[in-house]
């Protein structure tokens, strides 16, 4: 009797496993945000006269201000556009990408995805993401857009992604600061000795110059200026030959740390995050980075700030607009148009733009540009100035970086490290570099 | 008497501040949560906050995006609580299974299953995830909650070391007695291996409690984001990240795993004696 | 049906939720890892066979993957004896029945509570720090600081201290095993006259062997495997100089970072064989030292 009541029992409870097991197939609870959305595409509601209902998934990485402003777009959109429904997901840029690659391999890809400059070529030259180029001009309106800006997310004749706003490389820093050094400005036209020499000034004045210079940016901005590039035009070797260029630039920030002018890498692995840069509290004079994280810059360090382009010779060569960031369509997504129509809102609205004020890089659109202007707080309008400036003053981006680049960035800053070690010369590294980057980028062929 | 005093007080002694050691870091996190944000870092060096502030728990209880802190904590517990029911009740049925019983095979499965254990769990990620979207359980907590009802290995082999523990006698008694093998697992073994249980309870709890990758990954409306995809969403590289209010809210979410642990560790303790062969 | 058929269904029967999860979501997956560590796949395109060119670029031409087998041994051979030792020395430490020490177990499981927040990282940043108490101390002690951060060789040693503070789980099993150990064993050995020494050889030791058996295993698979404390505190980079390149950090990298998942599905199977081999080794020695009081166990 015993023995038959608890096998039926060991037999139900079986029963339920499997049961849990095959469920779930079309994802019929009725929790909206389970919807067949999942798939990436819409809800066709039968062919009525009204536009059909629409529900776009959209993606993007960033923090609590960010993803407060972008639900604000995204409430405005929908308010003029009752039939579409977006589904917001959002994350942190790690979790971001780490979320985005499976999504990718099993084509279940966000209708709408914000893209990164260093991604746009592994997703769009695989195939997960759509050519946009059939939605310029209608319904994305370019019509106030350059095209140099437009053009940063074409790789090759296919558009992946559309420039949110762009970015340019400058030198932040500490006016105040630069008076300690006994310096009253720092010349327009400066050069790279003009910046040695002011390294030497610094350490006097008993601050570090700089917290250092990110190896492939900065390696890739003084290519540009001797004529060259990091890569070559079809992704497969590296763009320079001559090791001496690359032997001149590290030679410059290896001393720098060397000399004592620059932190130390141990030292700057134990910055706990951008609060406790040197910059921001006061113990270097400033930072190279991207015009779009000087308004962090500021908020952190309290004080005024000034932007100075980046060092010649060849300035103007080396300059260029960066797309700080891109939506991109998804190949799998069944609403392509609908999602253009998003971005077009996007770009191009006034109120909308005014909620976004610039946190996605300067607008590419100059009558959105003219429009912002009024409502900025004086270090976005130091921004802005200064995109316009560069503007006048950059010459044409390098294409986006080839499949493999992170893996050649990895092997950069490797070499990079170990020379600020000590542990490697230059000229060594130089070698060694090219030996490494040539090697996964041969893969390309 | 004074003699055993003495000791007694001496451990006390040791134990606390051995413990207090231990816990500077932990300690250090919930005073800097009391800190202004800007003032965290700056004062690293000083455990005591001054000013003292609530500011960074009012701001984070209020959350990211249109979500109070709340709303993950609660996802949070849904998850943990429906995979370690899952998990515990699962993995004692296998471990009897393996500890207990004869049957064809059984040591192939073992090995089989000491092999899952093994490999980095990344690579299976991808193919994984492609299983689950098939099944359409993409953007839900079936992936994260349903594999729990299939027994987890680790647990497994706790409860089987446990099992191993209790004397054969014991079953050929109670089998005499009139029990069947459920009967057994269910009556005898299971009360005996309460510490197996318990522990794994505990380790369920607060695995699931921080798990991120899986979140990350099946979880895309952040309205149904557990606390770990939440904390990491303070932070940002871009700008300013809201230090203060990660700590803060990383207190709070440490505060469920803490009692958890406090009401099971007296199931560890409470040692069952297993004179039980008299009994 | 006879005993013996309904002896092995019944066995299956209580298995049978293992075999149910393995067979639906973990044997396809597991197979197409084995596939993929033959081919060349970037989770996008198409995977292309390619044979053993994965795993004789691993162990020829890849110094970062011999850099990271050589880190991930010195975290496992140096760190889960430690890690053991000390759970160990901790649980005997609070196998009291003093009312307090209900207070001191959670006190010291906290630690490991915390997990891989990057709250820890940052306090872990904070507390090997140049300036940090660690040095500090040493420097109280008229020793020279540390560059934690700075030398390849002390960086794992921080890593390895941090999975050690996290001891915890360990000690908890340590614990349940000890509670496990009837008193009427100690109260014996106390009438045949043996000191504490004798008793904790005699007693305790042996018949704490399966549950160190069992952390032996766990920690070693668990250290071999780790990835979250590496990843947090080096942001990811395995720095200084690859000095905490775990293995599992470097196959994250290749298969998510680079998107080789090809190759990163090899380095996953060479790991698999290297843990199951020194598992299997373990497994095999147990017959000599652990003991079951369940003479005839399966």
């Amino acid at each position: 009797m015993l023995k038959k009541r608890s096998t039926l029992a060991l037999a139900c409870a079986l029963a339920l496993t499997l049961s849990a097991c095959s469920s779930g197939s079309n994802g019929t609870t009725p929790d909206a945000t389970n919807k067949p959305a999942n798939k990436g595409g819409n809800q066709e509601v039968g062919a009525t006269d009204t536009p059909e209902n629409v529900t776009l998934r959209m993606a993007w990485w960033g923090s609590q201000p960010r993803h407060d402003y972008t639900l604000k777009v995204i409430e405005m959109y929908e308010e003029q556009n009752p039939h579409v429904t977006i589904e917001p997901e959002y994350a942190s840029w790690d979790d971001y990408w780490k979320k985005l690659a499976p999504q990718a391999a099993a084509s279940q890809l966000p209708d709408i995805i914000q893209m990164d400059l260093s991604y746009l070529a592994q997703y769009g030259e695989n195939g997960v993401l759509s050519d946009m180029s059939p939605f310029l001009g209608n319904p994305i309106d370019t019509t106030n857009i350059a095209d140099t800006v437009v053009d940063g997310g074409k790789i090759g004749d296919k558009l992946f992604g559309f420039n949110l706003g762009v970015n340019a490389l400058g030198f932040q820093y500490d006016p105040a600061l630069l008076q300690k050094m006994g310096m009253s400005d720092i010349p327009d036209e400066w050069t790279w000795d003009d910046y040695m020499e002011m390294a030497v000034k610094a350490k006097d004045a008993g601050i570090y110059i700089d917290t250092g210079m990110r190896a492939e940016v900065f390696l890739a901005y003084y290519l540009r200026t001797q004529g060259a590039s990091l890569f070559s035009a079809d992704g497969t070797q590296l763009g320079y030959d001559d090791d001496q260029l690359f032997i001149d630039h590290f030679s410059r920030v290896t001393k720098i740390v060397l000399d004592g002018a620059g932190m130390t890498p141990d030292q700057k692995a134990q910055l706990k995050g951008p609060e406790d840069d040197p910059a921001v509290k006061g113990e270097a004079l400033g930072i190279w980075q991207w015009s779009n994280q000087f308004v962090g810059f500021q908020q952190l360090a309290q004080r005024d700030l000034a932007m100075q382009p980046m060092p010649g010779p060849n300035r103007q060569e080396g300059m260029f607009l960066k797309p700080s960031m891109y939506f991109s369509i998804s190949e799998n997504s069944k609403a392509k148009e609908e999602a253009a129509k998003f971005i077009n809102f996007f770009v191009n609205d006034i109120e909308a733009n005014k909620l976004i004020l610039g946190d996605r890089g300067v607008p590419g659109s100059s009558v959105v540009k003219d429009a912002l202007r009024p409502e900025l707080t004086p270090q976005q309008v130091q921004v802005f100035d200064y995109i316009a400036w560069a503007e006048e003053n950059s010459s044409q981006m390098d294409p986006p970086d080839p499949i493999g680049a992170a893996e050649v960035f990895t092997a950069l800053t490797t070499v990079a490290e170990q020379m600020e070690y000590d542990k490697l010369s230059v000229e060594e590294g130089a070698k060694q570099f090219r030996e490494e980057a040539n090697k996964i980028l041969a893969k390309n062929k | 008497m004074r003699k055993r005093a003495v000791k007694w007080s001496l451990y006390h002694v040791f134990v606390l501040v051995f413990s207090l050691l231990m816990l500077y870091p932990v300690i250090w996190l919930v005073m800097s949560s009391f800190k202004p944000t800007h003032l965290i870092f700056p004062t690293a060096g000083s455990l005591l906050p001054s000013p003292w502030t609530f500011e960074n728990y009012a701001k984070g209880w209020e959350g990211i995006g249109n979500q109070t802190f709340s709303v993950f904590i609660r996802n949070s517990l849904v998850i943990v609580v429906l995979s370690t029911v899952g998990a515990v009740v699962s993995s004692a049925l296998v471990a009897f299974g393996f500890a207990r019983l004869k049957f064809a095979g059984k040591a192939f499965w073992f090995t089989v299953m000491m092999l899952t254990l093994m490999l980095p769990g990344e690579v299976i990620m991808i193919p994984q995830y492609i299983l689950f979207a098939e099944l359409g359980w993409l953007n839900s907590i079936k992936p994260l909650v349903v594999p729990s009802y299939f027994g987890h290995t680790f647990f497994i082999f706790l409860m089987i070391q446990f099992i191993r523990t209790l004397p054969v006698e014991l079953d050929e008694a109670a089998t005499i007695d009139g029990c069947n093998k459920f009967t057994l697992f269910y009556r005898i073994i299971l009360p005996l291996i309460l510490p197996a249980i318990a522990t794994s309870a505990i380790f369920s709890f607060y695995w699931g409690w921080e798990n991120l990758l899986g979140p990350v990954l099946y979880l895309n409306s952040p309205a149904k984001y557990p606390v770990s995809m939440a904390l990491k969403m303070f932070l940002d590289n871009e700008t300013v990240s809201n230090w203060g209010a990660m700590f803060a809210m990383s207190v709070v979410t440490l505060l469920p795993v803490f009692a958890i642990f406090f009401a099971f560790q007296r199931y560890i303790v409470e040692g069952i004696s297993t004179s039980g062969l008299k009994g | 049906m006879n005993k013996t058929l309904r002896n092995h269904l019944t066995g299956y029967l209580f298995i049978s939720p293992f075999l149910i999860g393995f067979l639906a979501f973990t044997l396809i997956p597991i197979g197409a890892s084995a596939y993929l560590a033959f081919t060349d796949y970037s989770l996008f395109g198409k995977s292309v066979w390619i044979g053993l060119d994965n795993f004789k670029e691993m162990f020829t031409s890849d110094s970062k993957y011999i850099q990271s087998l050589k880190v991930t041994a010195i975290y496992v051979f140096g760190g889960v004896p430690l890690r053991l030792a000390f759970a160990l020395f901790v649980a005997m430490l609070l196998n009291t029945a003093t009312r307090a020490v209900g207070a001191y177990r959670t006190m010291l499981y906290l630690p490991s509570i915390i997990g891989g927040s990057v709250a820890v990282s940052i306090m872990w940043r904070n507390v090997f720090g140049d300036e940090g108490i660690v040095n500090l101390g040493l420097r109280a002690l008229g020793l020279e600081g540390v560059r934690w951060f700075g030398d390849p060789l002390a960086a794992i040693w921080m890593l390895i201290f941090l999975s050690v503070w996290q001891f915890g789980s360990s000690m908890l099993i340590f614990l349940a095993g000890l509670k496990n150990i009837p008193s009427s064993y100690y109260e014996a050995a106390s009438v045949d006259g043996a000191n504490g020494l004798q008793k904790f050889v005699r007693i305790t030791l042996p018949m704490l062997t399966p549950v160190i058996f069992f952390n032996t295993i766990m920690q070693t698979i668990g250290a071999f495997l780790s990835f979250v404390p590496a990843y947090i505190i080096t942001k990811g980079t395995g720095g200084p100089l690859d000095g905490t390149l775990l293995y599992s950090l470097y196959l994250f990298r290749q298969g998510f970072e680079f998107f080789n998942m090809g190759y990163a599905s090899a380095m996953a199977w060479v790991m698999l064989v290297i843990i199951a081999i020194l598992t299997a080794l373990v497994f095999l020695s147990s017959r000599f030292w652990v003991h079951y009081e369940s003479k005839g166990g399966s």
